[in-house]
């Protein structure tokens, strides 16, 4: 028998935390993007109604105004930002031309269920600058869905609606069962919305998307109940160390 | 918005297959399910004109050369002598009024009208308030049916403010609170909420044979919101919301008209038109230079042209005219949608775009102090923001989900305890959690990002510290290796405060992240992450079993180890070392391991855990210096 004291002790395994899947799914784009020459720019979560909806051509009308859809605070002089849209326009407002920028975190509407949380996650992009067009943005937005779910995906484009962009676009991905499912929103900056920032837009022109990040942990990770990342169940967590 | 197969298909010449149309829905954008051959459309809020039967077919005219209108009332009408009063005319710029009295109520409906009411999921309720539903599927334009012997020849158009109480027509009685459109009559009693249901009061039954008819073009800022506001589903609000078509009133009423005739014998028609503004068609200079910049496209001055005129637009040398129902239709970027969704998206090619910046380097103190935190075993959490708590630096939610949450919070601290309350209660013995959030409070520009670090029980599931309890000390010493200057105390959180039986100390520290944090810690921090697929957690409760062994030679120690650490069961669940000594007297070594075991699909029962662990048992004891002290034999 060897001498006892001369043997190496079981190794000593430390528990290693984790990042919330959510955190990670977002930092995963924010790096795709960062890699193809974005800069990250920060915005406050509380919002005025004028950063944002009227600055982004949603109409005093608009349904997403609603207080059943937006979360008013202190008697209606501010709202919870019910996009990350409005750091862009702080973006365009404050940095100089061209510009390409990210904004990410979390976002507020008034809607509890299965299937939508009130309190959700995005990041949007924004590139302005000469000649942008349509052919350009789905340039982009190929690499960013190729980058997430790799080169043999089979990807569409369909018409859509959004205030803040024209012509729009909802993309889709097809799942492994064969059902289109739609991944994120984008389009061409609409020039009142450039106009609104003092943009030159008979100059420039722009891209925009945005991204719900729980849609995108919930395909790469197949988490089935969006409910689940907002539990803090260890038992959770501990799978996405 | 649901509309049949057949009823478009029957108007379209080539009648086209259900699949094939399907496809050229989508390529123009309208998104939709196929239930028993009717399309269950999502149509977006700016295409309030596809609306309906005649919309889509509009629309589908990109591809198909379609029968675009339905017989029309021909004939002359007389004027009608209807008194009318519109006291916001900027909020419904055109209306028109339509008064028929019939001779006798049909008692069965035509092959279009009994199609409608067969295919489609739509009740039937009098024969005028069945036409009027059938139109409004057909044009897309909502119109309003009054009992003229209970209207008189009389009505105004006004904004109320808190109407009081209206019975409408559904039988249900709602109370206008705020600022809402109303019709009224002479007596000044509310009539119709404008756009989105009529009363009780003037509404036709299925003996009404004498009806005025109202069309009308209601500003959507006027209605929207009425119909959720009084929890109200109507068909027309939708439709108001979205916009309708303000130039196609006459078109409207004598097709009503003419349904009618095609049911009854009409014994009076009279009509009455009436403006309050004048509208003229928007015109957008056409530019194909333009559209292909937008689109980044090469398209042709013809080929565009072609797309537009298919899709109604008028087009001269100079300018395109967009037809009265594209509400949505404002400047050359609009246009550029629609030869685009023409194009189809999917065909437009991308062309390289190069941002050409170099990638920002990360100089983020947050990402390293998370780093810290993962590699010694914190879990990061997320909460949202709203609690019940009150301070006086609270932001109040106006509009809350919940009314017991109706504040934002200004501490991660009770979110954090009642994560750490949930683990507990699920049997975790060593919690470690943070988080990291903005907090606002009532001054709005003082705006902060908190981190919040909540740990309790267990230092760690090793066998140094398994018996070593988690202290501030413990936190204090995490944050003291990368040279953390938090000034902050640890807060502390009474197990009496919290509801809480245990008796392990929880330790709990809050701080800012101000740009300014020092935090001196090499982080690996990964820029990429494997997405691992997702095993559900099993919400069955697990139990723990715990073995010692003595182990006199140390290579039976290898070998051990390396069984006991790679068993693999389907229940077992977890497997550390948490005891680990060399009894240097008895030259033996001592150490134990805890097996966790738990069921995905049942509570796991200790006869399956008990034969698992005899099992392992019996094999550890085949190494040859190996045993269980006390172990009967």
């Amino acid at each position: 028998m060897s001498k006892l004291q001369d043997i190496n002790p079981p190794k000593l395994t430390k528990g290693l935390g984790s990042y919330h899947p959510i955190t990670q799914t977002l930092d995963h784009i924010t790096n795709i993007l960062l890699d193809y020459g974005f800069n990250i720019i920060d915005g406050p979560e509380i919002e005025t109604e004028e950063f944002n909806f009227d600055m982004l051509n949603i109409r005093k009308s608009h349904p997403a105004r609603q207080m059943h859809d937006t979360f008013y605070v202190n008697d209606k002089s501010n709202v919870l930002r019910t996009h990350t849209s409005p750091v862009q326009i702080r973006g365009m407002l404050s940095q100089q031309l061209p510009l390409a920028m990210i904004s990410s975190g979390k976002v507020y509407r008034k809607d509890d269920d299965a299937t939508h949380l009130p309190m959700f996650h995005q990041i949007e992009g924004m590139y302005i600058n000469e000649g942008v067009s349509f052919a350009n943005l789905k340039d982009l937005i190929y690499k960013i869905i190729y980058s997430l779910f790799g080169e043999d995906i089979k990807v569409r484009f369909r018409p859509s609606y959004f205030p803040f962009t024209e012509p729009s676009a909802e993309v889709d991905i097809l799942s492994e069962d064969g059902v289109w499912l739609e991944i994120l929103g984008c389009g061409i900056v609409n020039p009142i919305v450039l106009d609104n920032c003092k943009i030159n837009s008979n100059k420039y022109s722009g891209l925009a998307f945005g991204l719900g990040i729980e849609r995108i942990a919930m395909l790469k990770y197949q988490v089935k109940d969006i409910r689940d990342f907002y539990k803090s169940n260890l038992d959770f967590l501990s799978h996405f160390k | 918005m649901k509309i049949s197969y057949k009823h478009l298909s029957q108007r379209i010449l080539s009648s086209p297959d259900i699949d094939e149309l399907s496809e050229r829905l989508f390529h123009l954008g309208h998104e939709h399910e196929i239930n028993d051959q009717i399309f269950d459309l999502e149509i977006t809020p700016n295409r309030g004109d596809c609306l309906s039967v005649d919309g889509l077919l509009r629309d589908l005219g990109l591809f198909y050369d379609y029968q675009e209108n339905n017989k029309i009332f021909e004939k002359k009408i007389d004027p009608f002598e209807f008194e009318f009063i519109n006291n916001v005319p900027n909020q419904c710029k055109k209306i028109s009024f339509l008064k028929i009295v019939i001779d006798e109520i049909p008692d069965s409906y035509k092959d279009f009208m009994k199609s409608y009411y067969d295919d489609m999921p739509n009740k039937k309720n009098n024969f005028f308030t069945d036409v009027s539903n059938y139109i409004s599927y057909e044009t897309g334009q909502p119109t309003h049916c009054y009992d003229s012997n209970k209207l008189g020849n009389y009505l105004l158009l006004d904004n109320v403010c808190d109407g009081g109480n209206f019975a409408t027509l559904l039988d249900k009685d709602i109370n206008l609170i705020g600022d809402d459109l109303v019709f009224k009559n002479k007596e000044n009693n509310i009539v119709n909420l404008a756009g989105v249901v009529g009363g009780q009061n003037t509404a036709c039954n299925i003996d009404t044979k004498s009806v005025i008819v109202e069309c009308a073009h209601f500003n959507p800022e006027s209605i929207i919101g009425k119909s959720i506001k009084y929890d109200i589903s109507s068909d027309a609000a939708h439709k108001f919301e979205r916009n309708t078509d303000s130039e196609r009133h006459e078109y409207i009423l004598r097709r009503f008209l003419k349904i009618i005739e095609d049911h009854s014998t009409i014994k009076e028609a009279k009509i009455l038109n009436m403006s309050f503004e004048d509208t003229n068609p928007i015109k957008i200079p056409f530019d194909c230079n333009k559209l292909n910049k937008i689109l980044g496209t090469n398209i042709s001055d013809k080929e565009c042209k072609n797309y537009l005129t298919r899709l109604g637009f008028e087009i001269d040398s100079n300018n395109i005219e967009v037809p009265s129902y594209r509400n949505d239709i404002k400047s050359i970027n609009d246009i550029s949608e629609e030869i685009a969704r023409s194009i189809g998206y999917d065909n437009i090619n991308p062309k390289t775009l190069l941002v050409a910046k170099e990638r920002m380097k990360d100089t983020n103190n947050e990402n390293r102090l998370k780093q810290l935190l993962i590699d010694n075993g914190f879990f990061e959490v997320i909460n949202n923001p709203f609690t019940h708590e009150l301070n006086e630096n609270s932001i109040k939610v106006d509009n809350s989900l919940d009314s017991n949450k109706r504040f934002l919070r200004t501490s991660l601290k009770n979110s954090l305890t009642n994560n750490l309350l949930y683990n507990e209660r699920r049997q975790h013995d060593s919690i470690k959690l943070f988080e990291i959030s903005n907090i606002y409070t009532n001054a709005l520009e003082e705006e902060k990002r908190l981190i919040g670090i909540i740990a309790s029980g267990r230092v760690d599931k090793n066998y140094r510290d398994f018996s070593k309890k988690i202290s501030n000390n413990y936190v204090k010493e995490i944050l003291e290796s990368a040279k953390i200057n938090f000034k902050k105390d640890f807060i502390e959180i009474p197990r009496t405060s919290i509801d809480s039986k245990l008796k392990n100390h929880i330790s709990y520290i809050e701080f800012e992240i101000k740009p300014e944090l020092e935090i001196n810690y090499d982080a690996q921090i990964k820029d990429s992450y494997e997405f691992k697929k997702y095993v559900p957690i099993s919400e069955f409760p697990s139990s723990s079993r715990d073995l010692s062994f003595a182990v006199k030679n140390p290579s039976d120690l290898i070998i051990l180890e390396d069984f006991l650490l790679n068993l693999d069961y389907e229940s077992l669940k977890n497997i550390y070392i948490f005891d680990y000594y060399i009894n240097h007297k008895n030259q033996e070594i001592k150490i134990g391991f805890r097996f966790t075991f738990q069921s995905s699909i049942e509570t796991i029962k200790d006869t399956e855990i008990n034969n698992l662990m005899d099992n392992i048992v019996n094999q550890c004891l085949k190494i040859e210096s190996v045993s269980i002290p006390g172990l009967e034999e």
